[in-house]
């Protein structure tokens, strides 16, 4: 079986398991040895009877078979075997076969070392000894490995750095080896051991080797000598391979320092004492500087592992945060906008850690660099980073509370807020996005708040500059919330009294009323019409609630300005007109020649609807800009007729037309709809509506209904009954109402 | 010499990175324990003498690499194995249910004669930390699971307070020794020493 390890023709892993079985055996013959010793032959006698095997490969595992029982029986000193059989292993200059022999001795001599504290020191030797065979065991095994790829053809190079890729444990468990010693203490790690393999892994200058080996030092020492040795450990770094993946051995690296400091808290002084912070971002620059070719992405993401570290590390240093993005500027410096996807996936990598580690963009907006960062996006990205920003800050309910963070914010979403130069336009975007992005952007407006009203008021025009940039399409979506959030200020004005001797820049209502009425117009002009008579008729509403006429009078103005020139559509008009009748009725602060001339307009606007139908409508909804049921409220009931008569003749009118063009029915309703004004003024006293206008009003729809031009409406047919049964009701009521209705026959 | 017992048992300790596969060798075999991490490269074994019911056996413990890429030269080393140890982390989830994928694997790659009656330990490791307030994997969790594959003993064990570790371990060997009988005939017999020697020899042919 030992003369078939002789083979080459092999794979590693075949190899290995031929290797497995006679590892077994040799176990066997390892017990049997021993037995043989206590039976009187000398260790020693065995140890040169085997050595007249004739093969060289079975001699030698024989040899450390042998010498193994040898060790374990102190007949020799641990460390005399050991170095004869480390040299005798030089026999074997196959790679595969010579790596698996050393790999053998490695492991029966493993328990066999004269470590410190084991039973082999002293006679045996000293931890020293010990290193210094796990070095050379493990020095020529890398030899072995990496002198490996100059053997057999050219043409076969993939599949051999595929094997030597398999064999790679065999060379890293000799540092596992290192590790495991009791007596490799800091100092000897430092002084020693460590400077030792880094020279070994540094001259090799075999790409694999270095980049494997790197990995197994970090993965197998512990984190305090890591951290104690990482000016030695990074000086490596920077002279590997130029074609090694350092950027992935760094990164372990900093996320070993970084779970050591999270898990043991105590150990952070320690991080400070060695700077740890500051040689880890020099160690990047340099490797960054030794390495020419390395692409961005890994630049980049080089900058993520030791911001995720610092993160961890430093939670509270942000400065360390921001020299950390900084250096990522620098190396961006003249990319312009990053291309790479790879590169962009970092990058975004690197602006969320910050966002997911305080969960508070005003942290992040001290970050001076930032900015900076985001700028090398290109728009797609660019405008995703910044939907992941106002995500952030509404899953936080983070409140951003002054102005100058406001207009950091902003300008950090401006890709999102305002077209920028070289951005698509408007058409080329899907328009969904784009709703879904300005209705993240609309609903941001709300966490943009103080409670002392003179910041609130600087973070409103903050906000208006920035958003006034974004052209008519986003208007429609962020000014309107900007309104509220302004009329919002106004309420809480009103509510703690004004300072009536606001200084220069302090909000006062009239202030807040002449940027509302700016702002409203600036969404007039979009145009959004529609959107800005609400709007106007709002504002008008406030201006109310704080008694400031002229001001609610403007608003007024300017929401017939608009009514006039731009809304058009004869239902846009209809919608229009009531809400400019409803918001009138409920004013209370203009005096009669204002009210007159509002609601003159108002009516006059009501008579020239399109439909005959909604003129009648308008016009005797305008009956109640004449009669306010509050204390105080106008009481014209004169004119309150007026209207309803008006009413009645446009419903004449109509009924006329609709008997020209037979079929529709509608007008009747018209009279019933009338017919409930009255009786609504009747009730609330009204001395102009009699009982007999409306015995008159009930005798004429009866009669209309029975006409034959009028075709059959069930649904007037039981609005007119309810109506009746109504009267009937208050009738019966025996009140002073009732005695009203008395007169009235049904 | 004929009816000699086989006394050496091979033990594979498998489970995620991280969960204390040396430690509990370290703490077993050697009696230490440290808390520093150091990762494991490829397969080692280390060997500790012990009596199960007045036989002494050599228990050759093979500690394995939890991460992957230190597993480079593939498993064979499973090969004979009388006892598979599963380790988790009781504050670790994901160890837990990564559970079953080691034991598929070693199955697959081991594949011993009696696949339904393989002998397996479950160790629940770390049970000592933050005086078990991180503890994620309840203990009637881990032990539902260990009925599920056919009554795997199970054990709470801290290799750093040394809880449990001893009597662990016992059950490991006992149960590798009931699982010995089967392949004790394919174990060579004992070789005289002139034998050996010019066995080797023989192959001397260059």
């Amino acid at each position: 079986m030992l003369a078939e390890l002789r083979t080459s023709k092999l794979s590693p892993q075949k190899y290995y398991e031929l290797y497995m079985k006679t590892f077994d055996e040799l176990r066997m013959l390892e017990v049997f040895f021993r037995e043989e010793t206590k039976r009187g032959c000398t260790n020693a006698y065995l140890y040169e009877l085997v050595q007249h095997a004739g093969n060289i490969l079975p001699r030698l595992y024989l040899l450390c078979t042998v010498g193994s029982v040898y060790i374990k029986s102190k007949d020799a000193p641990a460390k005399e075997v050991l170095k004869d059989l480390v040299e005798m292993c030089r026999g074997i200059q196959h790679p595969i076969r010579g790596l698996f022999l050393r790999s053998y001795l490695s492991q029966i001599s493993k328990d066999k070392l004269p470590d410190a504290a084991s039973e082999f020191e002293g006679e045996g030797g000293t931890v020293v000894d010990a290193v210094e065979f796990v070095i050379q065991n493990f020095t020529e095994m890398n030899k072995l490995w990496v002198r490996m790829q100059h053997q057999g053809p050219a043409r076969e190079k993939e599949k051999r750095e595929k094997e030597r890729s398999e064999l790679r444990d065999l060379v890293g468990k000799n540092l596992h080896v290192l590790s495991q010693l009791e007596g490799v203490d800091l100092g000897m790690y430092r002084d020693m051991v460590l400077p030792r393999v880094l020279e070994q892994v540094v001259n090799c200058k075999d790409e694999l080797a270095q980049y494997y080996l790197m990995d197994c030092i970090i993965q197998v020492f512990p984190d305090e000598y890591h951290l104690q040795t990482l000016e030695t450990l990074l000086g490596a770094c920077a002279q590997l391979q130029p074609t090694v993946d350092v950027k992935t051995v760094m990164s372990q690296l900093m996320e070993r320092l970084s779970n050591y400091a999270a898990s043991t808290p105590q150990v952070l002084a320690d991080f400070l004492q060695v700077e740890a912070f500051s040689k880890l971002s020099e160690a990047v620059v340099k490797v960054i500087e030794a390495q020419p070719d390395m692409p961005l992405v890994g630049a980049v993401s080089l900058h993520v592992s030791l911001l995720t570290f610092t993160l961890r590390v430093h939670v509270d240093r942000l400065d360390y945060v921001d020299q950390v993005l900084g250096a990522c500027v620098k190396k961006l410096e003249g990319v312009g906008k990053v291309k790479d996807s790879k590169a962009t996936k970092q990058i975004i990598a690197l602006l969320s850690a910050p966002l997911e580690k305080y969960n508070n963009v005003v942290t992040v907006l001290t970050l001076t660099n930032y900015p900076k960062v985001m700028e090398h996006l290109d728009y797609g990205t660019n405008k995703v980073m910044a939907v992941v920003i106002i995500q952030s800050i509404m899953k936080n309910g983070t409140f951003i509370m002054e102005a100058d963070k406001v207009e950091a914010l902003f300008e950090l979403l401006k890709e999102i807020i305002q077209d920028s130069d070289g951005a698509p336009t408007l058409d080329e975007l899907d328009e969904e996005d784009f709703m879904e992005e300005q209705n993240l952007v609309a609903r941001l407006v709300q966490m943009l708040t103080n409670k002392d009203n003179d910041e609130m008021f600087k973070i409103l025009l903050t906000a208006r500059k920035h958003f006034l940039k974004g052209g008519p399409k986003r208007l429609g979506y962020t000014l309107p919330p900007l309104v509220f959030s302004a009329l919002k200020l106004v309420r809480l004005l009103q509510q703690q009294g004004e300072n009536s001797e606001a200084e220069e820049g302090a909000a006062s209502s009239q202030k807040v009323f002449q940027f509302l009425l700016q702002t409203v117009e600036a969404l007039s002009a979009v145009p959004a019409p529609e959107l800005a008579l609400r709007l106007y008729l709002q504002c008008a509403e406030a201006a109310n609630d704080s008694d400031l006429e002229p001001v609610a009078y403007e608003f007024f103005t300017q929401a017939f300005v608009l009514y006039e020139e731009e809304i058009a559509d004869s239902k846009a008009q209809v919608t229009a007109i009531h809400l400019i009748i409803g918001t009138l009725q409920r004013m209370n602060v203009f005096g009669v020649e204002n009210r007159d001339t509002l609601t003159h307009k108002a009516t006059g606007y009501s008579a020239k609807l399109l439909k005959k139908p909604d003129q009648c409508r308008a016009v005797y909804a305008c009956s109640h800009l004449f009669w306010v049921e509050v204390e105080g409220g106008v009481r014209d009931g004169e004119r309150v007729l007026l209207c309803l008569k008006r009413a009645l003749r446009i419903a004449n009118a109509a009924q006329q037309m609709a008997s020209v063009t037979k079929g529709s029915g509608g007008p009747v309703t018209l009279f019933v709809e009338i017919l409930n004004k009255y009786l609504y003024y009747f009730e609330h006293g009204n001395q102009h509506i009699t009982n007999s206008v409306i015995q008159g009003l009930i005798e004429l729809i009866v009669t209309e209904l029975q006409s034959e031009n009028t075709t059959q409406d069930p649904m007037v047919d039981a609005f007119l009954a309810s109506t009746l049964r109504y009267i009937r009701f208050q009738k019966q009521k025996g009140d002073g109402v009732a005695e009203r209705y008395a007169a009235i026959e049904v | 010499m004929a009816t000699r017992k086989r006394t050496l048992l091979k033990v594979i300790i498998l489970g995620d990175s991280g969960v204390g596969k040396t430690s509990l060798m370290n703490q077993y075999v050697n009696k230490k324990f440290s808390n520093q991490y150091k990762a494991t490269i490829g397969a080692d074994f280390l060997t500790k003498e012990v009596q199960v019911e007045d036989r002494l056996v050599t228990m050759q413990i093979w500690d394995t690499a939890g991460q992957e890429r230190f597993q480079s030269l593939g498993v064979a080393f499973y090969r004979g194995a009388d006892c598979c140890v599963l380790v988790y982390d009781v504050n670790v989830m994901k160890s837990f249910e990564n559970l079953d994928n080691w034991r598929n694997e070693f199955l697959i790659q081991a594949n011993p004669s009696d696949r339904e009656n393989f002998p397996f330990v479950v160790l629940g490791n770390k049970v000592d930390i933050d005086g078990g307030n991180s503890r994620v994997v309840a203990e009637k969790k881990a032990k539902g699971w260990c009925t599920s594959k056919g009554n795997i003993p199970y054990f709470e064990t801290s290799a750093k307070e040394d809880l449990n570790v001893e009597a662990a371990f016992q059950c490991i060997a006992k149960n590798a020794l009931k699982n010995e009988t089967e392949e004790e005939i394919y174990l060579p017999d004992t070789i005289d020493v002139n034998n050996g020697g010019s066995q080797s020899k023989s192959t001397c042919e260059c």
